[in-house]
């Protein structure tokens, strides 16, 4: 066990935790977009600032990738992480101005858009934060998509922005997104996603389009199980 | 969150892997409600306290001296579970006002059977719902007093034997037709009103993390099956929960602000009534002008919604 002091409270959690598991566990809310508990973490929106004191020293981290130590003194709510959190705020508000979640974290945190951020127009509501990336490569297990280029334009898709051949259509990456950037439309036989449509499989029971036919392909590969047991969908089955 | 359309296989491992129900309780096999309490229980996650009126699930997850809860829970009478929970809501706003507990955000859950709901809470939760807490009440709709041995409540479906209405020579069951509470709750101009299944996991997890994302009142409906109460095999529980939203006896939709929306699981064509029927024993003693009967008004109902559905959408 490792014992931490958060905002003057006293606690105690396991060897390895994350600042942010231990602190929400006090009961503390930390705001964050980009943490999710099933793939790895890579601190990207930055909105889970905390300040530390070691010994002499205070320093802002990510609590999302800043692992518990004993004896260490964190600040969730001093005017330094406040600061930091509402600039980080701005930006990213700055950078999609469209998306409703960042409007409504903004003004939970008191954020309004400045005036001296120029409001981007062609970066939709992706704020970089690879949780799709992630999600792709950890969970799915294809990496169909990727970030490329570099600074101010970085994006995030498939490679040179073509149809991906290893897609599989399965939406993984919509359902993480923590912003809606991504954008997927199921219509009847057809799935479009990443520029790219997809043939959707029926179920041979009920008749329902219930996934893709490259993901069925994809996971009777991987998992062995002969593709006529899979054109069943998990309802029927 | 996004609308979680016919995803499939990758999702569900994108759940909250959190328990917060633990095992060990005492629920019958196959039943549907305690997997209800345990989604429910996924969706809102650690910070929530929720008051619990008596029925099955009171019972079942807090045997004395241990209990099945994994987060701050209060068991009252049938009646105020609505009311107990807007008191809980009323006094953490107090508290958080004075400094006195931290500043997350907690959501207050009531939860109820359909008796505790429809019968003996109404009022309360009519109450609490008209004066605007910061709440989500969750019904779990097994159509009858199950706990206390299958007894008829306003939530019982025409036709149903159970043990107070129970189906001989001169009767056939329940009498009357089943109360339509979330339309009541429509009624009340809350800004979220849902009805979800444990069938349908991913739905039932959007429509409660929805609810808990809104501030101020807002009501679910749960359809759950009860193997014991309606006299089927307990591993037919979860097919039963499909059944019963294909043949449209129990339709998925959402009301927000007043506009309506079908779930995308909903069948473009209804399965017939009897295949529901044929599976419970407590509609075996039906006739064929019975079922026509029923199957009757369960087509008219579904209709109804889908002219509200075009006429009110989401977005208009």
């Amino acid at each position: 066990m490792v014992n931490l002091t958060v905002d003057g409270k006293n606690i105690s959690v396991s060897e390895g935790t994350m600042l942010l598991e231990a602190i929400r566990g006090a009961g503390i809310a930390i705001p964050t977009l980009c943490a999710h508990e099933a793939v790895s973490r890579s601190g990207a929106c930055r909105l889970c600032v905390v300040e530390i004191k070691k010994g002499n020293r205070t320093r802002i981290v990510t609590s999302c990738l800043y692992g518990a130590e004993e004896g260490l003194i964190v600040d969730t709510k001093s005017d330094r992480v406040l600061n930091v959190r509402r600039l980080v705020m701005e930006l990213l508000l700055a950078r999609c101005p469209e998306s409703e979640v960042l409007q409504k974290l903004a003004k939970e945190l008191c954020v309004e858009s400045q005036a001296r951020f120029a409001a981007d127009t062609d970066k939709g509501k992706c704020i970089l934060c690879r949780s799709c990336v992630r999600v792709c490569e950890e969970i799915v297990g294809v990496s169909a998509i990727g970030l490329f280029a570099r600074g101010s334009q970085k994006t995030v898709g498939t490679p040179y922005n073509e149809k991906s051949d290893v897609c599989i259509g399965c939406g993984a990456c919509v359902y993480v997104c923590p912003t809606g950037h991504i954008e997927m439309t199921s219509t009847g036989d057809k799935r479009k996603i990443w520029g790219r449509t997809f043939k959707m499989q029926t179920c041979t029971k009920c008749g329902k389009f219930f996934a893709p036919v490259d993901q069925l392909k994809f996971i009777s590969k991987k998992t062995g199980v002969p593709l006529n047991e899979l054109t069943v969908c998990t309802e029927c089955r | 969150m996004n609308i979680v359309e016919n995803f499939d296989l990758f999702a569900p491992r994108l759940i909250n892997k959190k328990e917060l129900l633990s095992s060990g309780h005492r629920a019958c096999s196959g039943c549907a409600e305690v997997l209800a309490v345990r989604l429910m229980a996924k969706a809102l996650g650690d910070n929530t306290v929720i008051a619990s009126a008596t029925g099955c699930m009171e019972i079942v997850s807090s045997m004395f001296p241990t209990t099945a809860w994994e987060v701050p829970w209060i068991h009252v009478a049938f009646e105020n579970a609505a009311s107990v929970a807007s008191g809980i809501e009323a006094g953490l706003k107090a508290l958080r006002k004075k400094g006195k507990i931290d500043d997350r955000y907690v959501k207050v859950v009531g939860m109820g059977g359909d008796g505790a709901t429809m019968d003996i809470g109404f009022q309360a939760l009519s109450g609490a719902m008209e004066r605007g807490h910061d709440m989500i009440y969750v019904c779990f709709d097994n159509e009858a007093y199950m706990n206390t041995g299958i007894q008829r409540s306003s939530g019982t479906p025409m036709g149903a034997s159970t043990t107070t209405a129970p189906a001989g020579k001169v009767s056939s069951g329940q009498k009357t037709w089943k109360k339509n509470m979330p339309e009541i709750m429509v009624a009340h101009a809350i800004p979220y009103v849902a009805t979800v299944c444990p069938s349908y996991p991913l739905d039932f997890i959007r429509k409660m993390e929805k609810a808990k994302s809104i501030k101020g009142p807002s009501y679910i409906h749960c359809f759950s099956v009860c193997p014991t109460g309606w006299r089927c095999p307990s591993q037919m529980a979860v097919s039963m929960g499909r059944l019963a939203i294909e043949t449209g006896v129990f339709p998925l939709y959402e009301v927000e602000n007043g506009h309506y929306r079908l779930s995308p699981d909903m069948p473009k064509k209804l399965k017939p009534i009897k295949d529901y029927f044929k599976g419970q024993g407590r509609f075996r003693h039906l006739s064929a002008e019975e079922i026509d009967k029923i199957q009757e008004k369960v087509t008219v109902e579904f209709n109804k919604l889908k002219e509200k559905e075009k006429f009110l959408k989401i977005g208009n």
